[in-house]
């Protein structure tokens, strides 16, 4: 038998029996499920507040805005033109204006009703000349929207914790001692984590996938295959940040702290709930270096805008960068 | 030590030689020379913080020695060493949910020519608890199933950590069945324990330790007719007197 044969027979092992230990678990089973709800509960309570704007207008230049912009019941964001205009034709803003020289030109989504009555105001309330464009398309609703963001942070949540916390279980434990008295090799013990909790990460985003399809139809015009190509990228990044964290940490509240100082930024900044166009460019970087954000964005440009390989590949290009980090530091690091 | 006239000499499998550790500024073994002949049962005795269990995993090879060497078969220890060494480490959790059968199914799959599981259920009396839930078996229950993990690829050196603490009498003299079994197996046995009668009818071999250093070596019996008293645990006692004059202390 050569090594190579040995090795997968070893990791082939050690991944079967997490996998064991996962599926008898069953309050954690049940816990993955419960948790989402909270989380949508507690952003529901957390993120209440006056009633949201009536319109919503997207500003490419800041300078010299119409009149109308500075109506209550408008919300006014700010964007480049390219994404702008792909807001627009998804109805996720109602107007686009941006002033060139004397005159204003705008854009609106031909099948929108809020965009006819904000181009009617518009053109009552500004003086100077103006410019239109039209974009057409269907508007987005927002399940189709958070779909994606809600895959992605269970996706989050079951790659860093279930993995990032077990491996800390096992070290205090004293179970990995008794697997360092093995031939097992950090490699082959790593290696069978990672795909362990791959598969279960990407059997649990299918199910929900598929059963939140058949129960809202939300929008999915893009691969298949493409989408599922960015869960496994997205998913091993964070696992091997999971990894990475606790490959020397010993205690469980330690562990603790760390992802929950891993996760909720990503929670808040990477776009699960809400989207950040509009927001200060500070948050925008920050949100830059975060794998759910490269997730979300290649996600929702598959299932929203029928994105190809070529559109989303410096999201994939990223997020391979992520594993590639966390798996190296998990192997250099590691400690049994 | 194992020099016995009209004898043949054991063949020596781990001879230690200086052997320091050091965590910063603790001192944890301080200087240890003895040898361990094939196929005997040798102990390490000595109270809490005398360096035995340091002493043990250096020479389990679960951790490096600051100063000096422990070689097998006269030779410095083999990359594959793991694969002819069995350890039963004092305090070992298993993965939660995992029956016994679970796990010696995955401790047999790290080694190549594993013992059959059957044998080793048999031999270790697993069939009663095989599919139980690990963290449900009781203490004996759960030390003959950590000895059979030990012992799942047939390793020619068996660790014992104080295999017995924590045990009733009655798993206690279970365990001792078993521990005199893999003895007459002819594999070489190395244990820890705090127990004065466990090491006299277990060992072949005593290392008596305190504070990292050895306080006495030799063969029990001999042992104890070469210092005049009847038994271990008063050899012990007379030797670690700290203990003893703690517990008139405490009596005072």
């Amino acid at each position: 038998m050569t090594s190579i044969m040995r090795s997968v027979r070893r990791m082939k092992a050690v991944f079967f029996a997490r996998n064991l230990e996962y599926l008898r678990d069953r309050a954690s089973f049940g816990w993955n499920l419960v948790f989402p709800v909270l989380i949508v509960f507690a952003l529901a309570v957390v993120f209440s507040g006056p009633p949201r704007a009536l319109f919503t207008v997207t500003a490419v230049a800041s300078d010299s805005l119409p009149e109308l912009l500075e109506f209550p019941g408008i919300e006014t964001i700010s964007s480049d033109r390219s994404k702008a205009l792909d807001r627009l034709s998804r109805q996720q803003t109602d107007l686009v204006v941006e002033v060139v020289g004397d005159s204003v030109r705008y854009w609106v989504n031909g099948n929108s009703a809020s965009g006819a009555i904000l181009e009617l105001l518009l053109k009552y309330t500004e003086a100077r000349s103006l410019e239109r464009g039209e974009t057409d398309g269907e508007a987005i609703r927002y399940v189709d929207w958070v779909v994606p963001g809600i895959l992605g942070m269970n996706m989050m949540y079951s790659a860093l914790w279930g993995v990032g916390y077990v491996v800390v279980r096992y070290r205090q434990s004293g179970y990995l001692r008794r697997l360092r008295a093995t031939p097992l090799t950090k490699f082959e013990f790593l290696s069978a984590q990672v795909l362990s909790r791959l598969l279960v990460t990407l059997t649990a985003s299918t199910i929900v996938f598929v059963g939140t399809n058949l129960i809202l139809d939300y929008k999915m015009v893009g691969s298949l295959g493409l989408l599922f190509l960015i869960a496994l990228v997205g998913g091993l990044a964070m696992i091997t940040l999971g990894l990475a964290i606790a490959c020397r940490t010993e205690s469980k509240e330690f562990a603790d702290g760390l992802l929950n100082a891993i996760t909720f930024p990503m929670l808040l900044l990477s776009g699960v709930w809400f989207s950040l166009d509009g927001s200060p460019n500070w948050v925008q970087m920050i949100a830059q270096v975060l794998p759910l954000t490269h997730v979300l964005e290649a996600a929702r440009a598959v299932m929203l805008d029928d994105a190809g390989v070529t559109d989303i590949a410096i999201h994939l290009a990223i997020l391979i960068g992520f594993c590639a980090v966390g798996m190296g530091l998990s192997i250099k690091l590691f400690k049994w | 030590m194992f020099l016995n006239i009209g004898r043949v000499m054991p063949e020596v499998i781990l001879s230690v030689s200086g052997l320091e550790k050091s965590y910063d500024e603790v001192v944890a073994v301080a200087g240890l020379d003895f040898e361990i002949a094939k196929g005997a049962c040798f102990g390490l005795l000595g109270p809490n913080g005398a360096g035995k269990s340091t002493t043990l995993a250096m020479l389990e090879g679960m951790e490096d020695p600051t100063r000096g060497t422990v070689q097998y078969y006269g030779c410095p220890l083999p990359s594959d060493y793991q694969t002819r060494v069995g350890i039963q480490f004092q305090a070992t959790a298993l993965q939660d949910f995992l029956t016994p059968f679970d796990n010696l199914k995955l401790f047999s799959s790290f080694y190549d020519d594993p013992i059959p599981m059957d044998q080793l259920i048999d031999q270790f009396r697993l069939q009663e608890f095989l599919y139980r839930d690990s963290r449900r078996l009781s203490g004996g229950q759960r030390q003959r199933l950590l000895l059979a993990l030990a012992l799942v690829h047939n390793p020619e050196i068996v660790f014992l950590d104080e295999p017995t603490t924590g045990l009733d009498p009655r798993s206690r003299r279970d365990l001792w069945d078993v521990v005199s079994a893999l003895k007459a197996d002819g594999r070489t046995l190395i244990l820890t324990t705090h127990y004065m009668e466990e090491a006299e009818i277990l060992c072949d071999e005593l290392v008596i330790l305190s504070h990292g250093k050895t306080l006495l070596q030799g063969p029990p019996k001999q042992l104890i007719a070469d210092a005049g008293v009847s038994d271990l645990d008063t050899l012990f006692l007379s030797l670690t007197g700290e203990t003893l004059v703690k517990t008139q202390e405490v009596i005072e």
